[in-house]
């Protein structure tokens, strides 16, 4: 089995943290994420493959089924007993989206041994437990376990019923419908009523064996030490899969609509929310990540010192990126009466960052606030892990060091022309009640 | 200046504790090898303190509510600048929350540690307040309002403490009601500033990478001596029955979200209190968690799903354990928990389980120490709400029996003191109450 183990070491030497990427299968990767902050160590196992409306919601259930149960553990009360036995160790699966490409994830977290009562091997434990969740999950003939099954289909159901409770995220969900209309990165990570309520226990267990097969494998490790024990752990299980192997995913720039798209709905909310999408091909992203912080990413940023604290239009203004999509969004609640006010201002800090209307000071400001961001980053350890597999994705294994020094590097002209580089795609507006009614 | 290095054998961790001579108290938990550093500035003033005395009052004062969460917005400006632009100069992300029970002010920074302190130490201890900016903050808050009012999670719990609660002011939201807020003015912020943010009243909390000596340096430079008010908070009395049963409001959610809050006695003392909270979480975690038979029961017949969860609320004159979650038939939940709780008094809650919830409660707190925020967050916690260290709530893990857990079952659940909040979907069909 060690003879598949093709390794490839990176030791960077100005970080605390030590990065090593290992391929332990075909289209599969072991990276352990070292440091010695940690008194905890974390696992995550991606799965990544294509969002398509044909599987969306077979992929959404899939994590939730081998998190609840296994073929070792086949009820959900045994499983949590094993898992308060090894410290009140976690043990989640979920389901995100990352441009084109739907992300099954499942994660467990455990103290570190030395922690324990006796010195017992818990992450081992851990990880043997979690190998067998994904590898050998409670199946009864052709399918998932039936009344399993019917359970967590239940609750996909509810949950994207439940998607309208959270108003910002459904507002957000909605709008992106729009912005990536006929694009993969418009279905949302659940998929619908219909896609969820079409599939079964045994569609959903041909579509599990297909992925265990084909999709791309990113396992991430986080601990205070490399643990050779841990990778031939799962080395070996996956060594038992016959693959497939599909190729890496990736993601197409959003293409920019010949109109910009308007669109509003009603729902029987206090307070309205207006998502505005632009559309870029800019290929500079660690300018463009200034720009966004210059613009509407931080509370010292155009949009909240103007939109929010100057002129009252709203109680939360706030930009973000879409890097693998090439697109930079304004996400803002704001009174009905107030919609077009706040988006005619919107407009106007974006048009002051495209004629250079903007302090030095805003400028380092904004750089500031990122670096502050990114070294924070090493010391937690789902950020370091989603740090690694956003760059996996994207093709660029950049540090957090590496990428503020290129942040150090970019000037007044990269702003400029990140943000000349925005062209207005969609207005999506949820509209509220009414105010005085 | 009293200092002391608090140790803790089991984890071979440390913090260093200082009285200051002004009467604040610092905590500094240095993180070696840590690239943030997380700090806190808090004072025991949150949205239940609506009615208090100084020595300098003849008789208790009530103010409106939604006061304390007021008074934090407004410290954020200072005369000349907004304290956000202050930060921006060393790159700090900052914050700021109010809680029922205490308002605090944070950042959390890689560089410049000390003067994004500064910053943090001169602000709050610097009120400017005019008629003309109190008025402006009404829009902002009118709309975070306004925002809470559409959260279903946040007004079924609303709801559930309405219910529960007669006359503690635990029941008013804490930003208060648009009506309250317009009679918030300048005279009434100060008065409550210079009557909680004293330092005798304050925590500093800090963990990361700092060096104490730094710290406490720019303490001696830049604390205030004040004089100490002695001052006293107090509450309407509370009967021990619930006021409603059951509260149902409508709103846009697509399956009835419930909560279901069983109300005790709270506790004074601070050992007490703490006592009462970690035996009733594990009361909780033996009835109710993910590896109890009774869950298990309720989650086959689909009358819970995975978002089915329960805690403890408890603070200065409330303790409530509450059951939360989707269900499409709440009622039937709530009869279910009330009559498993009657047969865990009757035959015994389940010994077996017992010491595997206390290696996972015991995994808990060691998981809190590897991040600088929930550090600096339990020692500032803990302190405020009694003299207790973060370690003692490690240790105290291993002291607790199986005795004590049944004893606080009787305790803490009366089945007759419930009440039920139901946010139900807006097109359930009316008369089904």
């Amino acid at each position: 089995m060690r003879a598949f183990l093709n390794i490839l070491l990176q030791e960077l030497v100005k970080l605390a943290i030590t990065y090593k990427r290992e391929k332990i299968g075909e289209g599969i990767h072991f990276t352990a994420l070292i440091n010695k902050r940690q008194k905890l160590n974390n696992i995550f196992i991606n799965l990544l493959t294509p969002l398509s409306i044909e599987t969306v919601s077979e992929n959404a259930i899939i994590p939730r089924i081998l998190s609840g149960t296994s073929k070792d553990y086949p009820s959900v009360t045994l499983l949590n007993k094993k898992l308060y036995s090894l410290y009140g160790a976690s043990l989640r699966g979920s389901v995100t989206k990352m441009g084109d490409s739907q992300v099954l994830v499942l994660c467990a977290g455990c103290i570190n041994n030395r922690y324990t009562f006796d010195g017992e091997k818990i992450t081992e434990e851990l990880i043997e437990l979690l190998t067998g969740c994904l590898i050998s999950p409670n199946v009864s003939g052709n399918g998932f376990e039936e009344k399993d099954f019917e359970l967590k289909k239940q609750e996909l159901l509810d949950d994207i019923d439940a998607e309208i409770n959270e108003k910002r995220a459904y507002a957000f969900k909605r709008a992106n419908q729009n912005v990536y209309r006929n694009e993969p990165a418009a279905i949302s990570v659940n998929g619908n009523k219909e896609t969820a309520g079409r599939i079964t226990a045994v569609s959903a267990y041909e579509q599990y064996k297909r992925l265990l097969a084909t999709a791309q494998i990113e396992i991430c490790y986080v601990g205070e030490e490399y643990s050779e024990s841990c990778r031939d752990i799962l080395a070996d299980a996956f060594s038992k899969i016959k693959r497939n192997y599909a190729g890496d995913n990736h993601s197409q720039k959003s293409p920019l609509k010949d109109e910009i798209c308007r669109v509003s709905e009603n729902l029987d909310v206090a307070q309205s929310k207006m998502v505005m999408a632009f559309k870029t091909n800019y290929e500079d992203i660690v300018a463009m990540k200034l720009m966004n912080a210059v613009f509407g990413a931080t509370p010292i940023s155009k949009l909240f010192m103007n939109v929010r604290e100057k002129l009252s239009l709203c109680y939360y203004c706030s930009s973000g990126i879409n890097a693998a999509k090439g697109v930079v969004y304004v996400d803002s609640g704001v009174e009905r009466s107030n919609v077009e006010k706040a988006e005619a201002e919107i407009m106007n800090q974006l048009n002051a960052i495209k004629n250079g209307d903007f302090t030095n000071e805003e400028m380092e400001n904004a750089r500031r606030s990122i670096v502050n961001k990114w070294k924070g980053i090493e010391d937690n350890a789902s950020s370091i892990a989603s740090w690694y597999l956003e760059r996996i994705y994207n093709g660029n294994l950049n540090s957090p060091a590496e990428q503020i020094e290129k942040l150090m590097k970019v000037t007044r002209d990269g702003i400029i022309s990140a943000a000349n580089s925005l062209k207005p795609d969609t207005v999506y507006v949820l509209a509220g009640k009414e105010e005085n009614k | 200046m009293e200092k002391k290095i608090v140790k803790n054998e089991r984890t071979g961790e440390q913090y260093t504790y200082v009285k200051h001579p002004t009467g604040l108290d610092i905590f500094i938990w240095k993180m070696e090898d840590y690239s943030s550093t997380y700090a806190l500035f808090g004072t025991k003033y949150g949205s239940i303190n609506t009615k208090f005395k100084t020595k300098d009052d003849p008789d208790f004062i009530t103010v409106p509510n939604g006061i304390a969460h007021y008074l934090e917005h407004k410290l954020f400006e200072n005369e000349d600048c907004d304290v956000f632009s202050l930060y921006a100069k060393t790159g700090a992300s900052a914050n700021a929350y109010t809680s029922f029970d205490k308002t605090c002010y944070l950042f959390s920074c890689t560089d410049n540690v000390y003067d994004s302190l500064e910053i943090l130490l001169s602000f709050v201890q610097d009120p400017y307040f005019t008629e003309e900016t109190v008025r402006k903050e009404q829009g902002i808050i009118g709309q975070e309002i306004r925002m809470y009012d559409d959260d279903a999670n946040w007004r079924v719990f609303f709801n559930m403490l309405q219910g529960i609660y007669h006359n503690h002011p635990v029941k008013i939201d804490i930003a208060g009601t648009v009506e309250s807020i317009a009679k918030i003015n300048a005279d009434l912020l100060y008065k409550c500033y210079y009557t909680f943010y004293n330092l005798n009243n304050m925590v500093l909390s800090i963990a990361g990478n700092v060096d104490e000596d730094k710290v406490l340096e720019l303490c001696d430079k830049l604390l205030k001596n004040n004089d100490n008010p002695e001052l006293e908070t107090a509450f309407e009395p509370e009967p021990d029955t619930v006021c409603k049963k059951e509260v149902v409001q409508k709103l846009e959610v697509s399956m009835p979200i419930f909560n279901i809050g069983f109300k005790a006695k709270p506790d004074k003392d601070g050992m007490e209190m703490f006592r009462a909270e970690r035996e009733t979480n594990f009361v909780l975690s033996l009835i109710a968690s993910d590896t109890s038979d009774f869950y298990k029961q309720l989650y086959d017949e689909g009358l819970i799903n995975s978002s089915f969860s329960s805690e403890v609320f408890n603070g200065d004159g409330y303790f409530c354990s509450i059951f939360g979650g989707e269900s499409r038939d709440p009622r039937l939940v709530r009869d279910r928990i009330v009559a498993e709780i009657e047969r865990c008094k009757k035959e015994g809650l389940d010994r077996e389980r017992f010491e595997l919830i206390k290696k996972a409660y015991y995994g808990s707190l060691i998981r809190d120490l590897n991040d600088a925020d929930a550090i600096a967050t339990g020692m500032l916690n803990f302190k405020m709400m009694g003299d207790i260290s973060i370690f003692d709530a490690i240790e105290a893990v291993a002291d607790i029996t199986f005795e004590d857990v049944q004893k606080r079952l009787e305790k803490q659940f009366n089945t007759e003191n419930v009440t039920l909040s139901i946010i139900e979907p807006l097109d359930s069909k009316e008369g089904q109450v």
